[in-house]
């Protein structure tokens, strides 16, 4: 962990006052002033830094960290969905970097609103991206302009929502029931209309509707 | 016998006409075509259409026995050779990251099982180290050394049964009847060690669920002594088995620049050349106290996959070997009470640890990390480097828990490595992968 760490503070004795701030973490001193000023804030936690921009930013960063610094491996991508706590936006997309000589992981985090939909896409540093940057689409509704297949991967095609949104219940909205049911009749395939099933909202909780279906159906039906 | 035999019945989304008239024409017309020219154009469309009508759509998976798993690969063909390949994933997906959101941190090692299955223990340590690195607590040696221990036998289980699958995918099917046999082993002392055979849930945060029997040095020695001759037998007959090098040598080449891009890690990911290893890397558990070697393979195809593992395995019994030989002894859970589960004979009989256990357990209490802290913590499971990003908002149930699964990134890739191939070749490169379906998906 020790190589995380940005290296220690310069001892008080000295008297310039610029020396008075902790020195910078060799990442972003290594960046171009003008990209730099874009970083907002800092966090470090167990040794690891995360640095935190605005939404557009982080595409300058990403390509100078690609090419300037060579972080070669980008091992993760990731959304955090802040909703109803005090933050500036909503979202948070989270680019894990990894560079191999010295051992370094970095993150970056970049505020993105919630009117806000699209990302600039990064497919083009790394391929690693193609299925991370899906995934969040996937799970948070997050548009990566210029990822060339952005088509759901886990959830199936036709899910209407984003799974992993703080909004969005733990035991789901009934989405399974709303799929077709296709049955056979006869010789032909006849497309049935979809169940009605009532909204659960998470946490154990549900509807008195949900709770009357569940006492109905556990009945035994009479013949 | 009907050449669409065999054509799947699902809407193929990109096979739909690749020259599409209507639109060609429009933009031909705009460009001011004149007539020579639009005939040209249309006499390419139609040599494409007749190029189509060649191949046809063929799902590989999800239920097809070499897939090892809910994968689905459609390939298009045009007789013996993939032209195109995507991949489907997500039927084994249950919203494990969205669990992590209602669960607290204790509750949720009950899930990472889940995940790989195939080794259930390398889940646990990497989640348990995860959530310690972002508490700042360290666990005790004894703890550590425990969790290096079962670490590796699970990471051997794990590669002898993917190697034997591979050579049954193959057609050396004896072979894997001996990986079976030889897991076997692994899997009675893990059922020794915590009462399960698949889904362990073996750490707790802070610590593991508690000492492990008398017999286990016994029993670990054991295996330490019959391993390596069984080891060596099957590495004996697969490489110089030549209907096995045929099938594999040459076979999936990934080269080092893409697998860096990709993200590929672990096994596959030093098969092509990337010297990466968590182990080494970044030393958690004190993996750093042991001496073993990370070793790599240059040729990047299906055969250096297989060498891999079998290199891979032999130092992780090296490994299994010094941590034995300097087992100290000592507790094996983390002595700070505010967060890691007093015993169970304490919490019965002391005021003090039915205090802890009550604040730990009851919902609205139990383990607290600092508001705002978050942290990405990695770990090697046998797949590849298994990462888990989690954040927390001060409260018990963590904010965000984000998996990277190293199947997911080693998967990514497949699509484009079968891609001119023949559909044999698929079979030899997926099972040289070794993707488990629980983990991509998650």
């Amino acid at each position: 962990m020790s190589d995380d760490t940005p290296p220690p503070e310069t001892p008080p004795g000295d008297a310039s006052p610029s020396n008075q701030q902790p020195a910078p973490h060799p990442v972003r001193a290594a960046l171009p002033p003008l990209i730099e000023s874009r970083i907002l804030d800092e966090v470090t936690h167990g040794g690891q830094t995360g640095f935190i921009v605005r939404t557009p930013d982080q595409r300058a960063i990403l390509e100078h960290l690609r090419f300037e610094q060579n972080f070669e491996f980008l091992k993760d991508i990731t959304a955090i969905d802040f909703l109803g706590r005090d933050t500036i936006e909503r979202f948070q997309v989270v680019y894990v970097l990894y560079r191999i000589p010295d051992k370094l992981n970095i993150r970056l985090h970049a505020w993105l609103p919630e009117e806000v939909e699209s990302v600039p896409s990064v497919v083009d540093l790394w391929d690693s991206a193609r299925w991370s940057e899906r995934e969040t689409h996937d799970m948070f509704g997050i548009v990566f302009d210029g990822n060339p297949d952005l088509r759901r991967l886990l959830m199936p095609e036709d899910f209407p929502a984003f799974p992993l949104l703080k909004d969005y219940p733990l035991k789901g909205r009934g989405e399974r029931r709303q799929f077709p049911l296709v049955r056979p009749r006869g010789n032909e395939m006849v497309e049935d209309a979809p169940l009605p099933y009532p909204v659960s909202i998470g946490r154990g909780m549900h509807t008195p509707e949900y709770v009357e279906e569940v006492q109905r159906e556990s009945k035994p039906r009479k013949k | 016998m009907n050449p669409n035999r065999g054509k799947s019945k699902a809407p193929d989304r990109r096979a739909s006409a690749p020259l599409p008239s209507k639109r060609t024409l429009e933009k031909e017309l705009s460009k001011g075509a004149t007539g020579e020219h639009l005939k040209s154009v249309f006499q390419v469309e139609e040599e494409q259409d007749e190029e189509d009508s060649q191949r046809l759509i063929m799902n590989f998976g999800p239920q097809h026995p070499a897939t090892h798993g809910t994968l689905r690969n459609i390939f298009t063909i045009e007789g013996e050779t993939i032209v195109e390949a995507d991949v489907e994933i997500g039927f084994l997906h249950t919203g494990f990251e969205k669990l992590a959101e209602h669960m607290t941190y204790q509750q949720w090692v009950t899930v990472t099982d889940r995940m790989n299955y195939l080794s259930a223990i390398n889940n646990n340590v990497g989640y348990a180290v995860a959530v310690e690195e972002l508490l700042g607590i360290e666990v005790p040696p004894r703890c550590q050394a425990l969790r290096v221990i079962m670490s590796e036998l699970s990471r051997i289980g794990d590669h002898v049964l993917c190697v034997g699958l591979q050579a049954m995918d193959l057609g050396a099917f004896s072979v894997m009847l001996w990986a079976f046999e030889k897991r076997e082993m692994v899997y009675d002392i893990i059922e020794a060690v915590c009462g399960a055979r698949l889904t362990t849930s073996w750490t707790r945060v802070g610590g593991i669920m508690r000492d492990v029997p008398p017999n286990f040095a016994d029993e670990v020695y054991r295996f330490l002594e019959l391993f390596p001759p069984l080891h060596a037998e099957i590495h004996y007959m697969l490489k110089t088995n030549r209907i096995f090098k045929d099938r594999v040598q040459g076979v999936g080449v990934v080269d080092t620049e893409t697998a860096l891009s990709w993200g590929l890690s672990g096994p596959i990911g030093r098969a092509s050349g990337v010297d990466l290893d968590v182990r080494r890397d970044k030393p958690y558990l004190g993996y750093d106290q042991y001496n073993f070697e990370v070793p790599i393979q240059d040729s990047g195809d299906s055969w250096a996959r297989y060498l891999q593992r079998m290199d891979e395995i032999e130092q992780s019994l090296e490994i299994i070997r010094q941590a034995m030989a300097t087992l100290p002894s000592g507790p094996v859970v983390h002595e700070d009470f505010k967060t890691s589960l007093p015993k169970k004979q304490a919490v019965y009989t002391d005021m003090e640890s039915l205090i802890h256990h009550f604040k730990l357990v009851m919902l609205g209490h139990g383990i607290r990390p600092e508001e705002g802290a978050s942290i990405y913590s990695s770990t090697e499971a046998p797949c590849g480097e298994l990462g888990f990003f989690v954040v927390s908002d001060g409260s018990d149930t963590p904010l965000r828990i984000r998996i990277r699964p190293p199947s997911f990134y080693n998967y990514a890739i497949f699509p484009r490595l079968v891609e001119g191939g023949m559909i044999s070749d698929s079979v030899a490169i997926l099972s040289s992968f070794h993707v488990i379906a629980g983990e991509l998906d998650r």
